[in-house]
């Protein structure tokens, strides 16, 4: 061999080499574990080898396992529900056919009503979607157990078997449900509704008021409101209040703004504002998965409102003629972290017993064999992201940074997180929850919750595409172990 | 292996004009679904759904941008150091380092448009690049052994 061609095989070795164990360790496996993808954080909180052994369940008598966090088994159900999960043609309210997922034989599904305090029930049975599914509640601070992920907190459902999700409605306010196998895909196609929950007295409801969902959804490149293409006229008589429930299903921001009225919101992600003040002419920004109540007093004249859900279809509220004209979006935008009056917020988040960093970057490496800039978290590329450990009891404090270069919709599942700043300007309006916090290129929000739900807990990107590219993380509680791993038989794959 | 290099070079200078290409027909496309009435909004770019069919143009850019591009520079850089063209390593590299700043130009310029002009420019630049390292590609070999002998001869003459 001539001298050249064996530092030309050096270098190419040298270059090639890297890059083939890099995509090597790259690969995922098979089968894996909740409780063992990525590596611990702490904190800053107690942990350690004695808790090490608990988070992989060799300390059975100590460690509880998800199936068992469930809502009381002896509480008969106030509100039972069987939804039946089908792939195949359907036809949306709109009149379009379209191949998609239904739930009993309609997308979105049908919107399941309950009252604070009751026991939902519900029956998922998989007739015809061949990867399997599950339900998610998207906003309900569910018993683990019921929070419908495959390979965390059960296997996805596949033909011909069912699971029975059991839940109290403790929050009031505006959900939704999805399913959390695919997510990507079966969402995307329709396999999702809402869910809305009334408070057990409706004092400051007159008779006359009217109270609608607005559900928005893409379906092959066609935006729709509760699955109708052209405007969800909804009639409402003059002087009377309209509260509309603006659900974004989509993967990026939502702009909603009201024309022919002043408007008030008085609800974000299901919890409610306190002071909401009205404002006109201005637009509120619903987070990807996000939910926003906003409350319309009818005009005393009789004349149309229009309520403005990005490009349209929108909501028409009026009587007579509907003929709301449309503006475009305003300049003006809501800013939700000084809107409404502060109130206590039921904790103390100056005095934490976890602090966590949420670093959202983009850089190349390899994500299951394929070459490319994909998320990080914290430095990682996903497997080798952080599981976020806390216990039971814990006050969370939360940094969520975005260097990135593009928007992410963060979702924590199970519990709510109040926001505490935003690049350092600390909240002084009603206390912000969310559930699903739109996180801006460049941006940086301090959030705080309370660990008061056991279990196994997804923390990722809501923009769902993105979530299949490794920008997921998992809140894991010391003592909790699930007997579930994504992959396995039922082939579970939540993203 | 020259010709190899060759149609590698010449391939990424190829691959230059694809891009072009498919972001003008996105944009088009785009122009032209909002004459018609198109509202686009974060939600509806974020959906992978094809409101219109020219939005496959972006998914073109950034899918061949992201990987494609890069991984033809990188097997042009190898495929060099077997190649036996004179200065053939170096050019290559430069291709190579061209495609890396372009990639990076071109994320940056989500959050910095101006930086977006910039990949304009360097895609210009990596394209004159990827040309001249394929054209350059004959260096060295008989032909141009067989003028020396000759120019020599004639210069010989003088």
């Amino acid at each position: 061999m001539s001298r050249r061609l064996l530092v030309a095989c050096a270098a190419a070795a040298l270059i090639l080499g890297p890059l083939a164990w890099f995509w090597q360790a790259s690969l995922l496996p098979g089968t894996q574990s909740a409780m063992a993808m990525g590596y611990p954080d702490y904190g800053g909180g107690p942990g350690g080898m004695a808790d090490h052994r608990m988070l992989h369940g060799s300390d059975p008598e100590q460690a509880s396992s998800v199936p068992d966090l469930v809502a009381d088994p002896d509480r008969p159900a106030d509100v039972s529900v069987t939804l039946t999960a089908r792939w195949g043609q359907l036809t949306l309210p709109s009149g379009r056919t379209v191949k998609g997922y239904s739930l009993n034989g309609t997308t979105p599904g049908p919107v399941i009503h309950a009252t604070e305090g009751q026991l939902i029930q519900v029956r998922l049975v998989n007739e015809s979607v061949p990867d399997g599914v599950t339900l998610h509640w998207h906003g309900v601070d569910v018993p683990n157990a019921a929070d419908g992920v495959a390979g965390v907190t059960q296997d996805a459902v596949g033909i011909g078997e069912s699971y029975t999700y059991r839940f109290v409605a403790e929050q009031v306010g505006t959900f939704w449900y999805h399913s959390h196998q695919i997510s990507h895909q079966q969402v995307r196609r329709g396999l999702l509704g809402a869910l809305v929950i009334q408070p057990r007295k409706s004092g400051t409801t007159a008779s006359g008021d009217v109270d609608t969902v607005a559900l928005v959804h893409q379906y092959t490149g066609r935006r729709t409101v509760n699955g109708y293409e052209d405007d969800v006229r909804v009639a409402v008589q003059p002087a009377r209040r309209a509260r509309v429930r603006v659900i974004n299903t989509e993967n990026g921001e939502l702009a909603a703004w009201v024309t022919g009225a002043p408007f008030r919101v008085l609800a974000l992600d299901g919890s409610d504002l306190t002071g909401p003040t009205p404002v006109r002419d201005t637009a509120v920004l619903v987070t990807a998965g996000g939910r926003a109540d906003l409350e319309v007093t009818m005009p005393a004249d009789g004349s149309p409102v229009r309520v403005q859900l990005g490009g349209g279809p929108d909501v028409v509220l009026e009587s007579t003629s509907y003929a709301a004209p449309a503006t475009s979006r305003p300049s003006a935008v809501l800013d939700l972290l000084r809107y409404g009056s502060p109130a206590p917020l039921g904790f103390d988040p100056d005095a934490p017993d976890r602090r966590f960093r949420y670093d959202i970057g983009r850089r190349p490496g390899f994500l299951n064999g394929k070459p490319g800039m994909w998320w990080s978290i914290n430095g990682h590329l996903f497997p080798d992201v952080p599981m976020f450990v806390v216990a039971e009891g814990d006050v969370v404090r939360m940094r969520i940074s975005n260097h990135s270069g593009d928007a992410h919709p963060m979702h924590l599942h199970g519990h709510h997180a109040v926001v505490l700043a935003r690049n350092g300007l600390p909240a002084s309006g009603s206390p912000w929850w969310v559930d699903s916090l739109n996180v801006r290129n460049g941006e940086t929000y301090d959030v705080a919750f309370l660990a008061d739900n056991p279990g196994i807990w997804m923390d990722h990107c809501h923009n769902l595409p993105h979530a299949t590219a490794g920008l997921v993380a998992h809140l894991m509680y010391q003592g909790v172990r699930t007997p579930f791993e994504l992959g396995d038989t039922a082939d579970n794959e939540p993203e | 292996m020259r010709t190899v290099y060759r149609v590698l070079a010449y391939a990424v200078a190829i691959e230059v004009v694809v891009q072009a290409m498919a972001v003008v027909w996105a944009m088009a496309g785009l122009g032209k679904w909002i004459d018609d009435g198109g509202v686009a909004d974060k939600a509806l770019f974020e959906s992978e759904d094809n409101p219109f069919p020219e939005v496959a143009g972006f998914m073109i850019h950034g899918v061949n941008g992201m990987m494609i591009i890069p991984l033809i520079a990188l097997v042009l850089l190898v495929v060099s150091f077997f190649a036996r063209v004179p200065g053939g390593v170096k050019w290559a590299g430069l291709v190579l380092l061209l495609v890396v700043v372009q990639a990076t130009l071109g994320l940056a310029g989500h959050a910095v448009p101006g930086i977006g002009g910039l990949h304009g420019l360097n895609a210009l630049l990596l394209f004159a690049t990827a040309l001249h390292t394929a054209r350059r590609s004959s260096l060295g070999t008989a032909p141009a052994a067989a003028t020396a002998p000759r120019a020599a001869e004639l210069s010989g003459q003088a």
